[in-house]
Parts: structure tokens; C-alpha cells; sequence
């Protein structure tokens, strides 16, 4: 089974891609911040990471760039509500970028596209 | 312009308690050697004989932004709703990595290195002009998270609109009418005055001439103008491009000295695209003149710029230059 790590601050949100991706074959864990995040890394491995951008403490930004520092074989999908971080280059260390929308249909579908068998 | 005298500053009042940080080191810069895989396909580059583009090798590097503020299409229709007027997004969005080195800024670089990042300037420019549908081709630089830049790894940017934009607009049909007041371009005109009252002349070389413009926005702006009258900065060669870098290097490693390293934005003003201006405004070739700014971000733009158009310099451009000539001494 694929795993996928969801780094997301709004737990309800956190529940709802939990129950989706997970129907769609996934394995969630989630955390709910950057450092968190960076903690799970190092214990597990994963297919993918979903991340917020804004959070308390580090942003998802500045996530992306520790993260790359570590490993960059991981595909990471930017999931956050603005398209204003389009505008920082750190971005495109990220091999998605979606906005976040009431239909999880694009997400999933970049998380098809990402996670190879 | 205002330029507050009673509120006057010295060069030391504008140096950081903390100078920016610099993201380098163990911290991830997809513009780095070896990072190619996550920035667009590139569409120029300078690099080593047998190395293969989007791989190391490269010197200098131009790549399409992944997230443009325009993108590539057809000459847009305009939409029309009553006083409203749109069009569609269309033009160029591209990003120019100056150097492989993370750390290295454009006044660190070696002359020949600045000279190449000016060639590529040229070349895309010239690439881009080829569509005449792109009127307008504005290379920039903001240097340092005051002034824009999102990414410490030094780059510059290209967008070409579809429209002439408004504020060039303006400085054409300025120096049009200066031009038929004066019988001469209101450039060379202002070059051989800076140069006889030499108040606010900051350099001069063989090509080029720097100078704190008269009424600066804002302290310590400079203007880089060719001598030799020309509406085009593709018109340059590789001589001009030469000396143009060794005065760029220069101003800019005085501007870094003296205010220890301030952010700034660097612009380059040319004509609109030669076809479009052939057609809109004949004769342009005669009086407009090409030029760089350079304009440091040392004061904050507010309510009363917003309001007025006026901007409050604490600086005197006189001042500014002396500083500036003093720099490297």
C-alpha cells in the first residue's frame, strides 16, 4: 500500500483527506505541522507528501526546502487555500501545486499521477 | 519629487541593524547547480561544450516561470463593458539564473560573467520581439526580500506584455515632446549638462555614464545611460556590453560598500518593440534613449506616494553621488 504523509494544521480537514485517500487505496498518516512532519520522515518512508503552506510555526515553504535538503525523491503536492505562494520560487521544489477547492478531484488526481506502482 | 533636506540621511543611517540572511548552505535553491529537474525546461542557456540542457554546465540559465503572471497565446481580443476594458493575460514570463553559485550576486561576479548575464538579456529580448504581438519587453531585477525577491539565489526576470505599458507610455511621449522643444534627444541633452556640472555624476567611462538622477524617488537611485544615442539596448554589441558590465560591477559593489547591501530593484528602460514602435511612434529612434535604473529600497512607499505620484527622498541626489564617488576610496 502507498503511504502518503499530509502535513495539514486544520484537523476536520485532516479527517476528510484521511477518509478519501484512504478509500482511494492510500495510507494517511498525518501531522499537523512542519516539524511533526520532519519527525515522521525520519521514521517512515512515504510515496508522497501533501502540504499546507500556512501553519503555525514553520510554513509549508519553508518545509518544502528542509525537506528537499534531506531527500528530493519524494513528490511533494502543495495543497493550500492561496495562489499567492505561486509567487516564491520555493514552490517549484514542489511537484504540485493545487488550490484547495470543496472537490477533492484535482488533488486526487495529481496524487494518481504522482504515486507510481 | 520632494527631497526633505531637514529629514537628511547619511549612508549609515540606512545600514540594516542585521543584514539579510542568506538562505544558502544545507537549505534546498531549485535556481542551484544540480536542481534543474525542478524549475521548467529552459529555454536559453550559456554553458559548457558537451553538457546537455536542464543538467549541470550551465553558466547562465533562463527557464519559463513555473507559475507566470502572463502566459504564452495569441494576440488577445479586448472585452468592453461599458468604461471597463480587458483582455486576456497573454506575454512572456521568464526567469534568467545569472549564476550557478547561490552566493555569488551580480557584483561579485567576474566582468566577462556580468557580460554574458547582459548578453542573454539581449538575446531573449531580441527572441521575444520577434512576436511583434509582444509589445513590450521588461527585463528587471529585485534584489533582496524588501525588494521582491522571494529567492536569495541571484536572478532577474523578463516579461513582455501585450500592451505598452502605461508609465513607458509616459516617457516616450515625454522625450517626444522634449525632443521636438529642444531639437535634441532630452537624454543626450541631460547627459552633456550632468557631465559639465558634474554634481551628480557618479562614473564615466569610455561608454557609459552613471548618474544620481536630478529629483531622485528615492536615496541613492542611479541611471546608467549609454553615450552613444540609441532608443535600443539590443542594439548594443559585445564591446558596449563589456563596458556596461565593468560599470555595473562597479556601481554596484559601491552601492553594496556603502550601504551594506541594500535591496534594490534594477530596471531596464528601451523603446517598445522595434515593429511597434516603428509603426506607433515614427522617429522614436531619434529621441529616446535607453537606459538602466537602479533604484535601492531604503524608504517605504505609502500613503502620501500613493496619493500624490510625489515621492520624499531624505537624500539629495548631489549627496548621493558625492558618497558614491567616494565609495571606492
Amino acid at each position: 500500500m502507498k503511504k502518503i504523509l499530509l502535513v495539514e494544521d486544520e484537523k476536520p480537514l485532516c479527517l476528510l483527506y484521511e477518509e478519501e485517500l484512504s478509500a482511494e487505496g492510500y495510507e494517511v498518516t498525518s501531522v499537523h505541522d512542519a516539524d511533526s512532519a520532519l519527525e515522521a520522515l525520519k521514521n517512515k518512508t512515504f510515496d508522497l507528501i501533501i502540504t499546507d503552506i500556512r501553519m503555525p510555526g514553520k510554513n509549508g515553504v519553508e518545509l518544502i526546502a528542509q525537506i528537499m535538503g534531506l531527500r528530493k525523491d519524494i513528490p511533494i503536492i502543495i495543497n493550500t487555500a492561496y495562489q499567492s505562494y505561486k509567487e516564491d520560487f520555493m514552490t517549484w521544489a514542489a511537484d504540485a501545486y493545487v488550490v484547495k477547492s470543496s472537490s477533492l478531484t484535482e488533488l486526487k488526481a495529481k496524487v494518481r499521477e504522482l504515486v507510481k506502482d | 519629487m520632494i527631497i526633505a533636506s531637514e529629514r537628511s540621511k547619511r549612508p549609515d543611517d540606512f545600514r540594516p541593524a542585521s543584514p539579510e540572511k542568506k538562505a544558502g548552505g544545507s537549505v534546498f535553491c531549485p535556481f542551484c547547480m544540480g536542481n534543474e529537474s525542478k524549475t521548467p525546461p529552459e529555454v536559453f542557456a550559456l554553458r559548457e561544450n558537451g553538457t546537455s540542457p536542464d543538467g549541470p554546465g550551465w553558466r547562465v540559465r533562463v527557464v519559463t516561470n513555473k507559475f507566470p503572471a502572463l502566459s504564452p497565446g495569441a494576440p488577445p481580443p479586448k472585452s468592453y463593458k461599458g468604461v471597463f476594458q480587458w483582455m486576456p493575460g497573454v506575454g512572456v514570463h521568464e526567469v534568467i539564473i545569472e549564476n550557478p553559485d547561490h552566493d555569488k550576486e551580480l557584483s561579485d561576479l567576474e566582468t566577462d560573467h556580468i557580460q554574458d548575464v547582459l548578453r542573454v538579456y539581449r538575446e531573449r529580448i531580441r527572441a521575444i520581439e520577434e512576436n511583434f504581438h509582444y509589445q513590450y519587453v521588461q527585463v528587471f531585477k529585485n534584489k533582496g526580500k524588501e525588494a521582491g525577491a522571494s529567492l536569495g539565489h541571484p536572478h532577474s526576470q523578463i516579461v513582455a506584455t501585450p500592451i505598452v505599458p502605461k508609465r513607458v507610455k509616459e516617457e516616450v511621449y515625454g522625450s517626444e515632446r522634449l525632443f521636438r522643444n529642444n531639437k535634441e534627444c532630452i537624454f543626450c541633452r541631460t547627459l552633456r549638462e550632468e557631465t559639465t556640472l558634474n554634481e551628480r555624476l557618479v562614473l564615466r567611462n569610455d561608454r557609459f555614464c552613471v548618474i544620481t538622477p536630478f529629483a531622485s524617488r528615492s536615496p541613492f537611485e542611479m541611471a546608467i545611460y549609454p553615450l552613444r544615442h540609441s532608443p535600443f539596448f539590443t542594439s548594443e554589441g559585445d564591446t558596449e556590453l563589456a563596458s556596461l558590465a565593468r560599470v555595473l560591477k562597479t556601481v554596484l559593489t559601491r552601492l553594496k560598500a556603502l550601504l551594506s547591501d541594500p535591496p534594490f530593484n534594477f530596471i531596464l528602460h528601451q523603446a517598445p518593440n522595434p515593429t511597434v514602435s516603428q509603426r506607433a511612434w515614427p522617429g522614436i529612434e531619434q529621441y529616446f534613449h535607453w537606459h538602466m535604473e537602479i533604484l535601492p529600497v531604503l524608504t517605504k512607499v505609502a500613503g502620501f506616494e500613493w496619493g500624490t505620484g510625489f515621492y520624499i527622498n531624505p537624500v539629495p541626489p548631489e549627496s548621493a553621488a558625492a558618497y558614491l564617488r567616494e565609495a571606492h576610496k
